[in-house]
């Protein structure tokens, strides 16, 4: 495996992917976050990223991570195209306190299942404490349901071991396979 | 999001632009996070709900990369392409304008054109 992996994180808007690589970056991380401007995006959160996030992280045995992070909204898919290039795992993010979590995730799926049959993927679910269903066994039966096998995982998009926990599940598939 | 009056006013501002320059061809304005706000084009060629969409990422790594650099704010950012210029700029705080010519030869009445619109713009909203 090369000493370098980028791993993308996507997932609905305000589900987390700015907390998130925030939380692990060992650099300032660079965002693309403005003011938003619809009722939907302001119900979550003040701000919203238009074009990536990016952070950076090693790993104890030296493995540098190029994190990035997509914008959330449908209308911004060509950047998802644009940032998925040369990517070696995906993180879908989904808020369990949204109206359609599990609409939510079968969007990315969707979006990605190229990308995801070819390589690999982990599902977070956030905002589980707020919102306790779906629970994680209603995602895994959606899952079943579609034929495919990925990890879901509770995670607080702001914690650091959350976010870490869930980077080495990915890593580890990546290494070993499904 | 805008009132009806203030998108009526960015139309009014796009028709004054495509009159005074003929090398426009197309024009869109949008809010910062990517929202279609109104449009003109001399010919109905181009989708320009995505290019709105894509005027604010344009500008918002324009900004990004200008504050990395310590360089201020950016102030417009401009693609020049085999067949033809698009240019995107700020109008204010909350808004991106966008406009676009075929002309490879052109881009100094493009720029001064668009720069003068968003004038108008600011002054107007």
């Amino acid at each position: 495996m090369s000493n370098e992996i980028k791993l993308v994180f996507t997932g609905s808007a305000g589900a987390g992917k700015t907390s998130a690589i925030a939380a692990i970056s060992e650099i300032p991380v660079i965002n693309t976050d403005v003011r938003a401007t619809d009722l939907t995006t302001l119900q979550h959160k003040s701000k919203t990223t238009v074009a990536m996030d990016y952070g950076e992280l090693t790993l104890d045995d030296g493995q540098k991570l190029r994190l990035y992070g997509t914008p959330g909204q449908q209308r911004f898919d060509y950047m998802w195209r644009i940032l998925i290039k040369g990517a070696l795992g995906l993180i879908i993010l989904v808020d369990n306190s949204g109206t359609d979590p599990i609409g939510d995730l079968a969007r990315y799926l969707d979006n990605f299942r190229g990308f995801i049959n070819e390589t690999s993927a982990v599902i977070g679910v956030t905002r589980m404490d707020i919102s306790a269903e779906p629970n994680l066994q209603c995602y895994y039966d959606y899952l079943g349901e579609r034929s495919i096998q990925l990890p879901v995982f509770p995670v607080d998009a702001r914690s650091r071991e959350s976010i870490v926990m869930l980077i080495q599940a990915l890593i580890a598939m990546l290494e070993y396979g499904n | 999001m805008l009132s009806s009056a203030q998108i009526a006013q960015l139309e009014l501002q796009l028709n004054k632009l495509f009159d005074q320059c003929q090398v426009v061809t197309a024009a869109v304005v949008a809010t910062i996070d990517g929202h279609f706000c109104a449009q003109k084009q001399r010919a109905n060629t181009y989708s320009l709900e995505r290019l709105a969409t894509m005027g604010s990422t344009l500008m918002s790594l324009g900004d990004t990369i200008t504050a990395e650099l310590k360089m201020g704010g950016c102030d417009n950012v401009i693609s020049e392409n085999r067949e033809g210029i698009v240019v995107f700029m700020h109008v204010g705080r909350d808004l991106v304008l966008v406009t676009l010519t075929t002309q490879k030869n052109a881009l100094g009445m493009l720029l001064s054109h668009t720069r003068r619109c968003v004038e108008e713009l600011t002054k107007t909203l």
